[in-house]
């Protein structure tokens, strides 16, 4: 625009060499991301825990302005905005009564069938203090990390449904890759039916969902819950319903990511799961026809007396029996059997029961 | 030793407004990535890091060497959350485009000044674009980058009057060249 008026400098001052270095640079960088993203994500958790009062004190007028400009815009419908609101009061009331009657007989199920009952889930409320919209980016930032036990790959719900997950905590702030980010696939329900489906962001505002069979029925106004598979994100969370938009399906998710003041980050950990212990005809000898050879004896600390006994007041601590490094241990056949220890696995960690 | 206190003063005034047109890039690239939305996220923020990059790229390349412009990449690949190095390299893209081709360039003035940023910031955005096809690859949707791009050539037509203006009032007089 301005440039007419300008005095250029018409020299290339022998750019291309430094040109050619800072491109070469460039494309290390994009591979050293790719392989150690890990280092660029703590400069960046770090950036933003060491900005985030600054970023608090900048998101406050914005979010004040955001407010003050909803609510002038509801001045005008204020009196449809009472019906409506009073009409669906009365409607949620009913299902509110059958929610709970609902809610007892299946805790009575439950308890008849011996069901395993849902974990527990614990949640941390946090604010958010910062929104990014980039071309390949849809993040939101909030002001909890991992000093208030957030760990990435948690969900972040707010009061209508799940917003995102966690992709990366620091100190106090924690970075939150929305559903509609590009990167974004989590498993996912379909109701009814139980219809088992992957739904992928692509930075539109409404997911695309793949389902796992091909020629599952879906219908526009399906709801769409999280399946829990993997467990990291608790199941039953409410994501969103199918619209369709001419070639397929998609969700409008429920949660506003724009609009959300105050999120619930769901702490969620499912047991893990022990693997069955080895039998005798899982072991490779066995499977060959091969008698398995016997176990060799353990280096097995005697357990006398002396050693479980309390020692006297004043009296010198009696030295345990070790075996000499390398030496190998004599089994006394004279020595009574040690008790049977727990099952412990090949690297010594004892198992959780 | 007034000639010597003078040199050095002229030599400080100088080193600030070589300093300048990097600092207005990366006050651009905080602008860029200030996590509010002020458009409710529809409209992605304009892409202001690129615009010093360009205009000096053009005007002083002396003053916008191609390290600059790489710091300045990394800045807005630090602060926008994405793939490191993606607008690094789509920067240095650009600016190597601009750079080669600076005398088709440097005479526009007006609406061709915009259309030459805009060259730019397509150049910018379709590398990105190719970029992170490539990283995750997929197709990334069109869409928002083209958004990202008409947003950024709107905003470039008041920010090349603030740009000339911190130019002629400030860089040329600092360094001595008006």
């Amino acid at each position: 625009m301005a440039n007419g008026t300008m005095r250029y400098s018409r020299g290339r001052g022998n750019a291309q060499l430094p040109l050619a270095i800072v491109v070469v640079l460039a494309i290390v960088l994009v591979l050293l991301g790719k392989a150690q993203s890990s280092l660029f994500d703590r400069a960046r958790a770090s950036f933003t825990d060491w900005t985030r009062p600054a970023l608090v004190w900048v998101s406050m007028p914005f979010d004040k302005a955001s407010a003050w400009f909803d609510g002038i815009g509801g001045i005008f419908v204020v009196y449809e905005e009472n019906q409506r609101l009073k009409q669906e009061n009365a409607r949620l009331r009913q299902w509110q009564s059958a929610a709970l009657l609902l809610d007892e007989r299946l805790k009575r199920y439950q308890l008849l069938l011996n069901a395993v009952p849902d974990p527990a889930l614990n949640a941390h409320t946090a604010r958010v203090i910062g929104r990014a919209s980039h071309p390949f980016l849809d993040t939101m930032i909030i002001d909890a990390g991992k000093g208030q036990g957030v760990k990435p790959g948690e969900a972040v719900v707010d009061a209508r449904g799940m917003i995102g997950r966690i992709f990366l905590s620091g100190e106090r702030t924690s970075w939150v890759l929305l559903l509609s980010d590009l990167n974004s696939r989590i498993p996912v329900t379909v109701q009814p039916g139980n219809i088992q489906a992957i739904m992928a962001g692509d930075n539109t505002p409404n997911p695309t969902i793949d389902t796992l069979a091909t020629t599952t029925p879906l219908k526009a106004g399906d709801q769409v819950i999280t399946s829990g598979d993997g467990g990291l994100i608790p199941p039953g969370l409410p994501v969103g319903v199918l619209v369709s938009d001419g070639h397929g399906f998609r969700v409008a998710l429920m949660a506003d990511a724009g609009a959300s003041q105050d999120v619930r980050i769901v702490d969620f950990k499912l047991p893990p799961e022990q693997p069955p212990a080895p039998s005798p005809n899982d072991l490779p000898a066995s499977v060959a026809g091969l008698k398995p050879e016997p176990p060799p004896p353990l280096p097995v600390q005697q357990v006398t007396p002396l050693q479980t006994a309390q020692p006297a007041a004043g009296g010198a601590q009696p030295k345990p029996a070790t075996p000499a490094a390398g030496a190998t241990p004599v089994p006394n056949p004279a020595a009574k059997p040690p008790p049977k220890q727990p099952d412990t696995t090949d690297n010594g960690d004892t198992q959780d029961q | 030793m007034t000639v010597m206190s003078d040199r050095l003063g002229w030599s400080f005034r100088s080193a600030v407004g070589a300093s300048i047109p990097f600092l207005c890039a990366v006050l651009g690239v905080i602008a860029s990535n200030v996590p509010v939305s002020i458009f409710g996220s529809m409209v992605p923020p304009p892409m202001f890091g690129l615009m010093p990059v360009y205009f000096w790229g053009l005007v002083r390349p002396d003053l916008m060497p191609p390290f600059a412009v790489f710091v300045i990449g990394v800045l807005q690949d630090l602060l926008g959350g994405g793939p490191p190095g993606v607008w690094t390299l789509s920067f240095i893209g650009a600016y190597a485009i601009v750079d080669r081709e600076r005398d088709s360039f440097a005479g526009l003035a007006g609406i061709g000044a915009i259309l030459g940023f805009a060259a730019a910031m397509l150049i910018a955005g379709a590398s990105a674009y190719a970029i992170i096809a490539i990283y995750y690859w997929r197709m990334p949707p069109v869409a928002p980058i083209v958004v990202e791009i008409a947003i950024s050539v709107v905003f470039y037509i008041p920010a090349a009057m603030i740009l000339g203006l911190v130019h002629r009032r400030l860089v040329g007089p600092l360094r001595g060249d008006f």
